[in-house]
Order: C-alpha cells, then structure tokens, then sequence
C-alpha cells in the first residue's frame, strides 16, 4: 500500500518538476531518487503483514510477501532502467519530466496488481498502466510510426478493455459480488454465465501480455514506440500483466474443479503463442522487433506459471519475471546506444567495445535460457511446475522444442559481434554506464547461480 | 400481460430493430441517429430495472454529449460511400462467423443461468442517494485511485496537445 501511495505521489512531484527544473540530467537523477524511496516505502509495508497477509484500505487490496516482493521486483527494475535508460528519454521530445511522471503513474498501477482482491482494483489498475503506455508510444510527435504505434495500442487496448469489462460484469452478476474471495466460484454448480465471465476475462488478460492469438498488436507497437519506451513496456508492464493474470486465476478461479474449464484454453493459447513468437522471430531483420517477437515468446512461457497453478509456478514467475525484465531492460540499453537497428548493426561490436558486447552476451544468454544465468532457472521453474501438475506434458515438449528454436535468433546476435567484420559502435559509453551495466549482468549471474536468494522470500 | 412485460417488449424490439439499422444503414449520419434510438430504448430498460440514475446518465452522456460528438466528427470528415475502403469479403466472413459463434454462446449461457445479483424488492435502490453512499464507503478506494488514471490521462492529452 506504501508502493501505491509513493508512486502515485511521486508522480504528481516529477509532474511539477517539470516547471521548477530546466535540467533534464537533474530530472533524472531525481526520478532515480524517487525510485529509490518507493522501493525503501514498499519494503517497509513488511511490517504490517501479519499471517498470510492482511487486507487494507476497506479489504480492496491484500498485502502480502507476494505482492511486495513483486513491487520490490517492479520497482527495482524500474530503477536500473531509469539508470541505463533515462538519458535517452531527452532525445525523444521535450516534456522530459512528464514521461517520468507518466511511467511512475504506470508503477503506481503495477503495485495494485499483485495485491488486489476485488475486480473494481483490477480493472483500474490495468487501465492505470494502460493509459500512459498508449501516450509513451507516441511520444515522438513528429515520427509517422510512432503514432501509428499509439493509435493503434489505443483502440486495441480499449476494445480489450471493454472485452475485460464485460467479463467482470458477467461474473458479477453470476455472484453478486466484486470481492475475488467472497465470489467461491468453485463451490457447487458453475454458473454459465460466470463460465462466459471467466473465458472473456481470460481473453482480455491474454491481449494485455500479448500472447497468441491476441499479439498482432505487439510487433508493430513495440516497432513503432521510441525505443526508451519500448524497453519500459515490454519488461516490467508486462510482467504486471502476468502478475494480475496469475493472481485471479490462482485465487479466484481455482476452487474445486474450477480449472478444467479453463486450464485447456490457457494451455492452447499458450501453445500458440510459443510457436508463432519463436517462429516469427527467426524472421526479423532488425534487432528491435525480433525482440517484440522475443517478448510474445517468453510470454508463452510465462503464461506455463498461470495454467500450472501450483507454488513452484508462483516462485517461477517471479523468477522470470526478474529475468525477463533485467535481461531486456540490458539489451534495450545497448540498443539504445546503437545506430543501426539491424543485426548488421551489430557485426564487429566485440572489436569495438569488448566489455559491452560482453554483457551484451549475457543479457542475450539469459534470454535463451543458457545455464548459470537467471533465464534458466525462470524457464526450469515454470517448466517443471508444469510437469509438476500432471496433464501437460505435451506442452513442455513444445516448449523445450520452441526454446531451442529461440537460441537461433539470440545467438545470430552473438554471432554477428564476435565472429563478423563490421564497425559497429556504440556511442558515448560513460564509466558510469558501464558499473550500470556490470551490475545489471551481475545480478543476471547471481541469479542463476543463486536463484533461492530470491525463491525464499515468497 | 402486466404492464411491465409489455414496455418490456416493447422497448426490447426498438433497441434490437434500431440496432440493425445502426449496422445495416449506408449513410453514418443516420447510423448515429438509429445508435440514440438504441441508447433511449436501453435506458428505458435501466428503469424498468429499478436503476433510474443510472437511465438519466446514460441519456445525458451518451445521447447527449457522445453522440453529438459523433455527429460533429461526421460532418468535419465529411463521410461518403465513395471514400469508404473497401473491405474484403472473406473479412466479412470471419466476421460474422466469429460474432454468430459469440453470440450462440451468449444466448447459451444466458438460457440456463440464475442471476442471484438482481433484486426487484426494494424500487430505490438505483436511486442518487443509494448510489452515493456505495460510492463513499465501500468503494471509496477504486474511486480515489481512479484519480490517478483521470491525472495521467490528462498529463498525456497536454504531451499530445501541445505543440513543440
């Protein structure tokens, strides 16, 4: 609840920042103060859970080791791209303080989703981390494609907002209530409409982390967006999304033989969007969108944490979405220093600037799930909670096989800096990018030699 | 018959028949005036479901401020049959395969389900006075927080707006 209150805060002070101070480096240092607090804020709520966790501010959210682990997760890695990140956002447009302001609203509406427990807080808060994505991916006004990015997340993501709508209004009138402990759907005959209810806000979650077949939206806007942006969104909103995803389909649509309406869906879907992100993203010519592509990927294995619904599944997703978020919050900071999108962009970089293409090889590892980084413990959780669970079986044989077609495209990257001839660069290293970067790759390995430091604190 | 029944019938056949019009009619501008004749029709069930504020909103809001927005951005883009794109046929196909399916299934669920949510007994419940005090005790958090998303919301239309 600390979380919430510091951001939304925090934003309305990076709002007015804006008008009292006219250095835009100033400005980010301020913005990495400010997530620095909400990060102290969030751990300091530790000591009002009692038990399990403990419901504040009229039972609307829960407070739990769950979801301030998660703010901690959001947060942290929120901090480590303004670090990376934040010197570009001044290349984008002028309102420098306001795109601070914007992605602290974000954060203030990913705090709700590990803790909320009544529909009307979910709703909000995906519309929360909504709204300004669809401002940060037209930031660049005078960029054709960057509106045709925000034009387009806009009305996809209103139509899957109403989809969402619908879906709570049927549950609630199947239960008659918002409460998603109150609702006990699995007690006693389901009702259809709550069925229909279910299915439709499944739907509406899937098209928010981009899994197949709700995902046309995502290579164009992660295209299209500024690429400081496109960072933010594909990492920590979309692990938010998988959060919310996880939590209402673990607490809420769970009980007695709740999951077999649902559980095949989800594994179908997830099926799909395995195959079709790996596959496409063996087709990119540019750096960017493979990782759009990338991004639908590891959502499929993401959504094996949603549809495995046991304990080994929580731990997954939260490892994933730690490693998902850092690794891409790295590759985007090197990209962001690149002239050239394209993996020929690329060839010759291990010349240049050993110790970036170096990280740069971790970060992509992580990705591809190469032992003694954090992707493959994230990837082996999901995976084995899956196995854990029983019935799905084929779909970790899909997805071991769609891993191996992911190492393709990581590793044409690796390849072009090490073994092609090229001039590749990157501009303006400062000392201070690279410690950033070093503890950014550090953490990776940490993690993946270490993945209980973080597995115990749930 | 009651008398309910009846406007219930009634007001069911406007709204679906206006509906098709909004869908089936070549010219936008009475697409939007068949969309208010829907919109009245459904705010008259709001009533007949004991939601009365609920129908006065839905009529000012939408019947009044939306649609006279919808009829302004008509005649600006000055909308025709000629300019309209062209849309293929075999999107017209899914379309329509995809929405019949939705639609089946809706009525399916719909057939056989008990709404334990709907209560006739009391006639004031949709009243202001109701509604404002659900609004500022129980759900007094989601309307504070849905302050934060009207702030950002206005932040990006002023990042939109304003010219460089």
């Amino acid at each position: 609840m600390n979380a919430l209150i510091t951001t939304a805060l925090l934003g309305v002070v990076l709002m007015f920042t804006g008008l009292f101070v006219k250095n835009k480096q100033q400005i980010k240092y301020i913005a990495i103060l400010g997530a620095l607090l909400a990060f102290v804020a969030n751990i300091v709520d530790l000591q009002t859970i009692s038990g399990g966790g403990s419901k504040v501010l009229f039972g609307m959210l829960e407070v739990s080791h769950f979801s301030i682990l998660f703010n901690a997760i959001a947060i942290g890695a929120t901090l480590l791209y303004f670090i990376l990140c934040g010197s570009a956002f001044e290349k984008v447009g002028e309102h420098v303080a306001d795109y601070f302001a914007l992605i602290f609203f974000i954060l203030a509406g990913i705090t709700m989703t590990g803790a909320f427990s009544n529909l009307l807080i979910l709703f909000i808060s995906i519309e929360i981390l909504s709204i300004p994505q669809y401002i940060l991916a037209g930031a660049d006004k005078q960029n054709l494609k960057s509106n045709e990015a925000s034009l387009k997340y806009f009305l996809m993501g209103s139509f899957s907002t109403g989809i969402l709508l619908m879906g709570i209004a049927l549950i609630y009138g199947a239960t008659g209530t918002f409460n998603v402990t109150e609702m006990a759907l699995g007690t006693g005959e389901l009702n259809p409409m709550a069925l229909i209810g279910i299915t439709l806000l499944g739907f509406a979650l899937s098209f928010k982390v981009s899994a197949a077949p709700f995902h046309f939206w995502t290579p164009d806007v992660y295209d299209g967006s500024p690429t400081v942006f496109t960072a933010f969104m594909a990492t920590v909103v979309k692990a938010a999304g998988f959060i919310a995803f996880l939590r209402l389909f673990h607490v809420t649509f769970n009980g007695g033989n709740m999951s077999s309406h649902w559980q095949l869906v989800l594994a179908i879907i997830t099926a799909a969007t395995l195959i079709i992100g790996n596959f496409t993203a063996v087709f990119q010519i540019s750096v960017k969108r493979m990782l759009a592509y990338s991004s639908i990927a590891q959502a499929g294995f993401m959504l094996f944490g949603v549809i495995s619904l046991n304990q080994l599944a929580v731990q997954g997703i939260m490892l994933y979405a730690i490693a998902y978020s850092v690794g891409t919050i790295g590759i985007f900071a090197i990209l962001l220093k690149m002239k050239d999108y394209t993996f020929d962009g690329f060839n010759g970089l291990a010349k240049k600037q050993p110790f970036v293409a170096c990280v740069a090889t971790i970060f992509l590892m992580s990705l591809a799930g190469i032992p003694l980084t954090a992707g493959f413990f994230a990837k082996y959780l999901v995976l084995s909670a899956a196995i854990q669970q029983g019935n799905l079986l084929w779909l970790v044989i899909i997805a071991v096989l769609c891993a191996a077609v992911s190492a393709y495209y990581y590793f044409r990257v690796i390849i072009a800096m090490y073994f092609k001839q090229g001039d590749a660069n990157v501009e303006n290293v400062t000392p201070g990018f690279k410690v950033a970067l070093f503890v950014t790759a550090a953490i990776v390995i940490i993690l993946g030699i270490f993945p209980g430091l973080l597995l115990q604190l749930i | 018959m009651d008398l309910q029944l009846i406007l219930f019938i009634l007001l069911s056949a406007v709204a679906i028949i206006s509906a098709l019009g909004v869908v089936f009619s070549k010219n936008p501008v009475s697409s939007v005036l068949c969309l208010i004749v829907t919109f009245i029709a459904i705010a008259g069930h709001y009533i007949l479901l004991n939601a009365q504020f609920l129908a006065v909103v839905h009529i000012i809001v939408y019947t009044g401020a939306i649609m006279v927005l919808f009829l302004f951005v008509i005649m600006l883009m000055n909308l025709n049959a000629d300019i309209e794109p062209q849309k293929r046929n075999w999107m017209k196909y899914a379309g329509v395969i995809s929405g019949g399916v939705m639609f089946l299934v809706l009525l399916a669920a719909v057939r056989d389900a008990n709404m334990p949510a709907l209560s006739t007994t009391s006639t004031d419940i949709g009243l202001i006075e109701n509604l404002g005090k659900t609004l500022f005790t129980t759900y007094v958090v989601p309307f504070e927080i849905s302050s934060i998303l009207f702030l950002s919301a206005m932040v990006g239309a002023v990042i939109i707006g304003k010219k460089d």
